[in-house]
């Protein structure tokens, strides 16, 4: 039973991250229809601009667990933030708003370009900037005191920090983002623009920053999934959005997407089914080497099957 | 341009232009007895004056071409005659212009880098950039001519066939020429001469024109392409370098030109097509006599290209019958997920996480070449005095099984089959209402089109020796699809085009490799904002991507009008 439990937390945590990024996948759909190809790139650059922010801060490694919770921490969000929402509205600027009448496959391979290209100018550029190491191959990311290496044993069932910060850190954004859809003047225009982007242009609603307003709650979405990737991980490359974008893709179809309830939902069922396959699944394709192959199988059965979503498509098929 | 210099300002400088313009071409041509480079590594030697190397000829052909577009006019309109209005003379020349300054430019950039400063540049090659920009300068000032009207040229057959043929030598010459070049700087000089050469062609119409005279006579057309792309190991002497680079296009083409069966007809967005291939491959190293194989059962090549071609098949079935129903983004996510879970397996079928088939990460190495009804592909041999070496064969294998896919691919498109991709491609909904059977259809795209990628994928595992799951990557899916955009979707020669491009660049500018999938990363994003229709474009597509010009909607009909009154020369006018 421990073994059970282990598996839950350890696929909550890992269900959290793919949340989060899911939401930045669901927000963008519901609102221009566009898979966002390269949007495991923008959380890649959330990671990376944290891990700058820390450097600008004079990499600071022995700060009491207080001030890294509260200062260090919190800034260097701030930071990826910063540098993931800037790279998400302009990409949307310049590579898809140009297109955004042109027939539905024109986007897509415009955002495949994209997320080549960032992956390409972090691994080129990144370590040129002064200060800053080589991103050619993995960065280990900075240890933040009263989070990295802590653990909280509960019985025979072994929490990591970093796995109470990944799940904590979705609880609090899912918090603000119903706050943020629900509440102001700003999302509200999202939903009425996800359910009809001409009326909503009729009724005074300005589309293009509604537009920029999905990518970057989106990219602050990611860069906190950045950052909580580098903590649970300890380290952070250039190629680390490719996989986990392709997960959080396929987190946010399992929950419906254009739903960002489905999102998180989405996320955290994808999470907690990858732990469990790779414990509970019998045999040699119960081994880790598999556990990709199972999400991605999940991926199939749910659009074969219930291409809606767990909680249901909040999308009009306007093709 | 237009709007920098008002119509009236060109109209009363028009002779001062066309007598500058004429100076800048003489420039040029001037310039190339000069030296250009002061030391002989820079480019192809231009260091000698009076004797200008192969890359100084061709830019005095393109500074010829200025002038005699310029001068030409100059005998008046009644002895032009009708040919005043066949050339745009005056926009060509403006063309041309570009294009030699263009040329220079590359070039003096090229020897400033290669010796290191621009103190390298003798006066040669500053006169050349001098009077490029002269005669561009002064072609601004010239009055836009109208629109080349080359194609409506009624023209005798012998003289279209004979084109047809010198075209063709010349592609054949231009490509050897153009792979003999060893130097970045060369090559780079040499494509920056083609490009302007192509831009300046079809300014005169001479691909309208190209166009019509294929059509009528599209067998000969096809057979000397294929005539040139078989005499071109001849022209390499041996050179296995080059061999394998024309090879792996091939294999690369053939698999792009399944891909664009799924992705240029039928519309149906395919991102993991490389497990298609990677199928073939794995299958036909499985079954060859590699001593890394783990069946006991080898077969001639024969049975295991259709074995390799079949499993590839069968998995683009298993893959598409149960997705197909899934619209167009959330099919390009599927079948990227497919493709992960192909290289996954791959690695994972290594014996500790599963059967040992194809040694996991490892691959299979030491897979023997081919043989084929007696005949090894491994051995060299002479043919009429020249070197033919391993990878000819299996370049000239690939065009052989190049030239079934196309075949095949030409047949399906003007067949009911292709038109019935091409309905599902514009409307699905509409298609299926009027009878098309839309499922069997796609299901047959995508079966078909991955049989063709597994055949290709058991030639390259032949080919490459060694097979192993990192070949198969989601970046080489990305890699085909962007052969396919590029070129243009739907159309043979395009996606021919955009491979060539696609492999031949990375090879030939290896200084450049670092930068190779950032160019690559922003050329895909470049297409889509400048010409999403590709390089050949397809002229429904076109229309599609451009749908509120309404300009191109008339020019797109005009043609086809024109196409048909030259197919049909009786009838004198072909109602839309």
């Amino acid at each position: 039973m421990d073994l059970f439990f282990q598996q839950l937390i350890n696929g909550l945590s890992l269900g959290s991250l793919y949340a989060l990024i899911a939401v930045g996948y669901t927000v963008v759909y519901g609102i221009v229809q566009l898979i966002n190809f390269a949007h495991g790139e923008i959380f890649m650059i959330g990671a990376f601009g944290s891990f700058a922010t820390w450097t600008v801060m004079g990499s600071p490694t022995d700060w009491p667990a207080t001030g890294s919770l509260l200062i260090l921490l919190p800034v260097m969000i701030l930071g990826g933030m910063a540098a993931s929402i800037s790279v998400a509205l302009l990409t949307e600027r310049f590579a898809y708003r140009p297109l955004r009448n042109a027939p539905r496959l024109a986007p897509l391979i415009s955002a495949i370009g994209v997320s080549v290209f960032l992956q390409e100018f972090v691994r080129l550029f990144y370590g040129r900037i002064p200060g800053l190491p080589d991103a050619k191959s993995s960065i280990p990311f900075p240890a933040i005191n009263g989070i990295t290496g802590e653990i909280i044993q509960i019985g025979g069932v072994t929490i990591q920090m970093s796995a109470v910060f990944t799940v904590g850190a979705l609880a609090v954004s899912t918090a603000f983002l119903w706050f943020f859809v629900n509440r102001t003047r700003t999302g509200r225009a999202m939903i009425a623009t996800s359910q009809d982007p001409d009326t909503a242009r009729l009724m005074g609603i300005n589309v293009d920053r509604v537009i920029m307003a999905a990518f970057a709650v989106g990219a602050a979405l990611a860069a906190i999934a950045g950052v909580a990737h580098g903590l649970t991980n300890g380290n952070i490359g250039f190629r680390m959005g490719f996989l986990a974008g392709l997960k959080a893709f396929t987190a946010a179809v399992l929950g419906g997407i254009g739903n960002i309830n489905g999102a998180v939902v989405g996320g955290l069922v994808l999470g907690v089914a990858e732990a469990m396959a790779t414990s509970f699944i019998p045999g040699q394709l119960g081994s880790s080497a598999w556990k990709d192959v199972w999400a991605f199988v999940l991926l199939i059965l749910v659009l074969v099957f219930r291409p809606q979503g767990l909680l249901g498509a909040k999308v009009v098929d306007r093709a | 341009m237009k709007a920098i210099i008002s119509d009236e300002l060109k109209l009363r400088l028009r002779y001062q232009a066309r007598a500058v313009g004429i100076v800048g071409a003489l420039a040029m041509i001037a310039s190339i007895f000069l030296t250009w480079a002061y030391g002989h590594e820079a480019l192809d030697d231009m260091a000698y004056p009076g004797a200008p190397s192969p890359l100084q000829l061709f830019f005095g052909l393109l500074a010829l071409l200025v002038l005699a577009l310029l001068a030409i006019p100059l005998v008046g309109k009644p002895k032009l005659g009708r040919w005043a209005r066949i050339v745009a003379w005056n926009t060509t020349a403006k063309t041309a212009a570009l294009a030699a300054l263009g040329m220079a430019v590359v070039a003096v950039a090229g020897i400033a880098i290669e010796l290191g400063g621009l103190i390298n540049v003798d006066p040669g090659g500053w006169v050349a950039l001098a009077g490029g920009l002269v005669s561009v300068a002064s072609t601004l000032f010239l009055p836009d001519s109208p629109e080349p009207s080359l194609e409506r040229v009624k023209s005798p057959k012998w003289l279209q066939i004979s084109v047809i043929g010198v075209a063709m030598a010349l592609v054949l010459f231009g490509a050897a020429f153009a792979l003999g070049l060893s130097d970045a700087g060369s090559f780079l000089t040499f494509a920056a001469f083609l490009v302007g050469l192509v831009m300046v062609l079809r300014q005169f119409g001479a691909f309208d024109w190209l166009s019509i005279a294929g059509a009528n006579n599209n067998r000969v057309l096809v057979l000397s392409a294929f005539a040139v792309a078989f005499v071109f190991p001849f022209t390499q002497d041996g050179s296995d370098a080059n061999m394998s680079i024309a090879a792996q296009v091939l294999i690369f083409a053939a698999t792009a030109l399944g891909l664009n069966i799924v992705v240029g007809l039928v519309g149906l967005l395919d991102l993991g097509y490389i497990a298609f291939l990677g199928a073939g491959a794995f299958t036909a190293a499985v079954l060859s006599e590699s001593a890394f194989s783990r069946i006991d059962f080898h077969p001639p090549f024969i049975v295991t290209v259709l074995i390799s071609g079949t499993v590839a098949s069968v998995l683009g079935l298993l893959i598409g019958a149960p997705t197909l129903r899934v619209s167009g983004d959330y099919l390009a996510i599927v079948t990227l997920a497919f493709g992960e879970i192909f290289r996954i397996t791959m690695n994972n079928l290594d014996g500790s996480d599963g059967p040992n088939i194809t040694n996991g990460s490892a691959g299979i190495p030491g897979i023997p070449d081919l043989d084929l009804f007696g005949f090894n592909f491994g051995d060299p041999h002479i043919i009429l005095g020249i070197d033919i070496g391993r990878f000819a064969n299996y370049y000239w294998l690939m065009l052989l099984v190049m030239g079934l896919i196309i075949v095949v691919f030409t047949n399906l498109n003007h067949s009911r089959i292709g038109r019935g991709w091409v309905a599902i491609r514009e409307d699905e909904l509409a298609a299926e209402a009027m009878g098309v059977n839309t499922f069997a259809l796609k299901l047959l795209a995508f079966s078909g089109g991955a049989f063709l990628a597994g055949v290709a994928g058991a030639v390259k595992a032949h080919h490459d020796v060694s097979v192993t799951p990192e070949q198969y990557v989601f970046l080489e899916s990305a890699f085909l699809l962007a052969a396919v955009v590029l070129g243009g979707m739907g159309t043979v020669a395009g996606v021919l085009i955009g491979a060539t491009i696609l492999k031949l660049l990375p090879e030939k500018l290896r200084f450049f490799s670092d930068y190779r999938l950032l160019m690559f990363g922003l050329l895909m994003v470049f297409m889509m904002r400048f010409r999403p229709e590709g390089i050949v474009a397809d002229e429904r597509r076109q229309l599609e991507f451009h749908a509120e010009d309404e300009e191109l909607a008339d020019e797109v009909e005009e043609e086809l009008i024109t196409h048909h009154a030259h197919l049909n020369p009786d009838r004198k006018a072909f109602e839309l």
